[in-house]
């Protein structure tokens, strides 16, 4: 695909909005469109990428954990080492470097694990911007020390109580507030989904992973077997991937939230679970909707794949084939944190946990001249509470009520 | 002259045969049209009200079988022309033809749906026109005027035009700009609803030389939350009485 604006991938993608939106989002595309053909932006933004971010980020060969799982070479890309902790950075440089060439004065985006909000308010810090995250209520108390982050940041983080009060309402909420702002905020969406040109936008500022990871596959002359992500909303699989979609091979791997099982508001398996053809959101794709249409509810114990819809161009992606989705469980994923910590040194974000957990299954079953490459899309350390709890209770449980116990004194 | 009100109402809400009893006060009270908004769990163009009363319209169990039950409910008692406004995917999930067929079968004269717009609207608007339906385009002041145009060209008798900034419940101010604009779309002979967060009778007095009727919505979910012991009926009964 050498088009950068594609605004539809088959029959998914499109700009499903109400008229007062249109405005926006049609300068938003002709801007970015323009920024892209610019050699100054384009510069711009790598070096920001290089001194800011702290790209190229690495690609590790996992030799102790090749040796454990007995199959195939892993490898894995760190994309956690970036600054702030996540490859959401990535987009958000891009995007914030873009509104102020626009001439935006205010940032406002959406988060669920709190990710996209922390590297969103580090960037509009770095920038110079004002910065507003809106913020699901549960998704708050799950991921408090990212909410920490962002005030300290000096963003403004806004708790979304309707709806579920997860991340797709505080996408319900950011569209709101960009409906009254948009002559000076730009809306910093941070998933590769939402109306055009959102989907190609964040593609593009994310293909930098993907192209890193196919300089070093050249460079080293890996067989690589498959490449493998975790997938929310999908803006890590989709920029992971984006050099590879058009040949053959690698195979294509994207773990979803298989959560606590099959029913209803138990995961977020949209491709390798029940997903339904419809427009939310802005976007034709594949979400998890009732008999009546309804969004229904979702669970993942990773707040960043924890979302209904999956973006337009990987759900097409998924039908016709290209890349191949598997379904992994909370329990998978806890398990993989810690295989990975105690034979890497590396603790994984709760949601490529899931990528890792796949690619664990999988380098067993693959010859050992074979190559498979994980994408961290984040580090873990923003998931302690919940890893602590889920693994180490009573000590944990301990120490926050002798911290609470002390501060009281 | 009266002014002509386009009342707003979610099925539904605050239960079903409540929901039936305000469309009765509001048909009793004197309004032009009746629009019903059929609930959507993601309601992305409302604002804090109308997406509250949603969610609990949608707890009160309503499914789309159900808002066409209600429109029936209120045909046996009058024959005020009725819109019903909706989210794409509610009508896209269950089927665009399926859909419009209920429409046509229910009597309904015509639809909103603010984010099928003109050029995404998955054949919305041609398939409501074959079958004598009006599907409503809608217009926000923000929109370019070669936008404006290729809006208006169309056949529809009727353009919902979002006078407000944002979101609906947020009230505009009516000014020069607000004024410049609706004779802008007045001169392509359309019949204009108009919505901006009306909830008092002289904010409709300041522009209804412009249009053909306001939109009123949210100011009667604030009345039903306030209503306390009162009877709803009687409560939004009254309300629209004093917009008229």
């Amino acid at each position: 695909m050498d088009k950068i604006y594609n605004d539809f991938f088959g029959d998914f993608g499109g700009r499903y909005v109400a008229e007062v939106l249109r405005p926006a989002l049609d300068e938003l595309q002709d801007e970015w469109v323009d920024a892209m053909n610019s050699k100054d932006f384009r510069s711009e933004l790598d070096l920001m990428l290089t001194r800011f971010a702290g790209r190229p980020t690495p690609l590790m060969y996992a030799e102790n954990a090749t040796r454990v799982l007995g199959g195939a070479k892993v490898f894995i890309k760190l994309e956690g080492l970036s600054n702030t902790g996540a490859h959401k950075i990535n987009n958000v440089l891009g995007q914030a470097l873009l509104a102020k060439r626009m001439g935006k004065r205010r940032i406002i985006a959406e988060t669920g694990a709190g990710q996209h909000g922390v590297a969103t308010a580090s960037v509009c810090a770095k920038l110079g911007l004002e910065c507003t995250v809106y913020m699901g209520e549960v998704d708050i108390k799950r991921q408090r020390p990212n909410v920490f982050w962002m005030e300290l940041y000096g963003a403004k983080v806004v708790p979304v109580s309707g709806g579920q009060a997860t991340l797709k309402d505080a996408v319900n909420e950011a569209l709101r507030d960009w409906a009254g702002s948009f002559k000076d905020t730009h809306y910093l969406l941070g998933s590769a989904l939402g109306p055009s040109p959102y989907p190609d936008m964040v593609r593009e500022f994310q293909s930098v992973i993907g192209k890193e990871v196919q300089r070093e596959i050249e460079q080293q002359k890996l067989d690589v077997e498959a490449l493998v992500a975790c997938v929310g909303g999908g803006s890590n699989a989709i920029g992971f991937f984006h050099p590879f979609i058009d040949t053959e091979n690698p195979r294509l791997i994207g773990a979803e939230a298989g959560g606590k099982g099959k029913g209803v508001g138990e995961h977020a398996s949209r491709m390798s679970g029940e997903g339904k053809l419809g427009i939310v959101h802005g976007y034709k794709s594949l979400f998890l909707l009732d008999e009546d249409g309804q969004v229904q509810p979702t669970h993942s114990i990773s707040a960043g794949l924890d979302y209904p819809g999956i973006g337009p161009q990987l759900a097409n992606l998924g039908i016709k084939g290209r890349v191949e989705f598997t379904r992994v469980m909370d329990s998978e994923a806890l398990e993989a944190v810690q295989f990975f910590a105690k034979h890497e040194g590396l603790v994984f974000a709760l949601e490529p946990a899931h990528a890792g957990a796949a690619a664990m299954k999988l380098a067993g079953e693959l010859p050992q001249d074979k190559s498979i490459i994980v994408n961290m899309s984040g580090r873990g350390e923003k998931d302690l509470f919940i890893l602590a709890r889920s693994l180490d209770r009573q000590k944990w449980y301990s120490f926050l009520r002798s911290e609470v116990k002390g501060n009281e004194k | 002259m009266k002014n002509r009100i386009m009342a707003h109402m979610v099925a539904f809400y605050p239960s079903r045969e409540k929901s039936l009893e305000t469309a009765r006060a509001l048909i009793d009270g004197g309004c032009t049209y009746l629009e019903v908004q059929f609930p959507f769990s993601d309601p992305t163009a409302d604002g804090p009200y109308i997406q509250e009363a949603c969610k609990q319209a949608l707890e009160k169990g309503f499914k789309i079988s159900g808002g066409f039950e209600l429109i029936g409910d209120i045909r046996t008692f009058s024959n005020i022309p009725i819109f019903i406004m909706c989210y794409a995917n509610t009508i896209f999930y269950y089927g665009i033809e399926q859909f419009l067929e209920c429409c046509v079968s229910g009597q309904v004269q015509g639809l909103i749906v603010p984010d099928l717009p003109v050029d995404y609207d998955e054949g919305l608007f041609e398939k409501s026109e074959c079958r004598g339906l009006e599907p409503v385009p809608v217009i926000a002041q923000s929109t370019k005027p070669d936008r404006l145009d290729m809006i208006l060209k169309g056949r529809s008798e009727f353009v919902y035009a979002a006078i407000r900034k944002g979101i609906t419940g947020s009230f505009t101010d009516i000014g020069e700009e607000n004024i410049q604009f609706l004779t802008k779309v007045d001169s392509f002979g359309k019949k204009i609803l108009a919505g901006f967060g009306i909830s008092e009778k002289h904010q409709i007095e300041a522009i209804s030389s412009w249009i053909h009727a306001a939109v009123v919505g949210t100011a009667f979910i604030k009345e039903i939350i306030h209503s306390g012991k009162a009877s709803i009926y009687n409560v939004i009964k009254k309300k629209i009485q004093s917009l008229i």
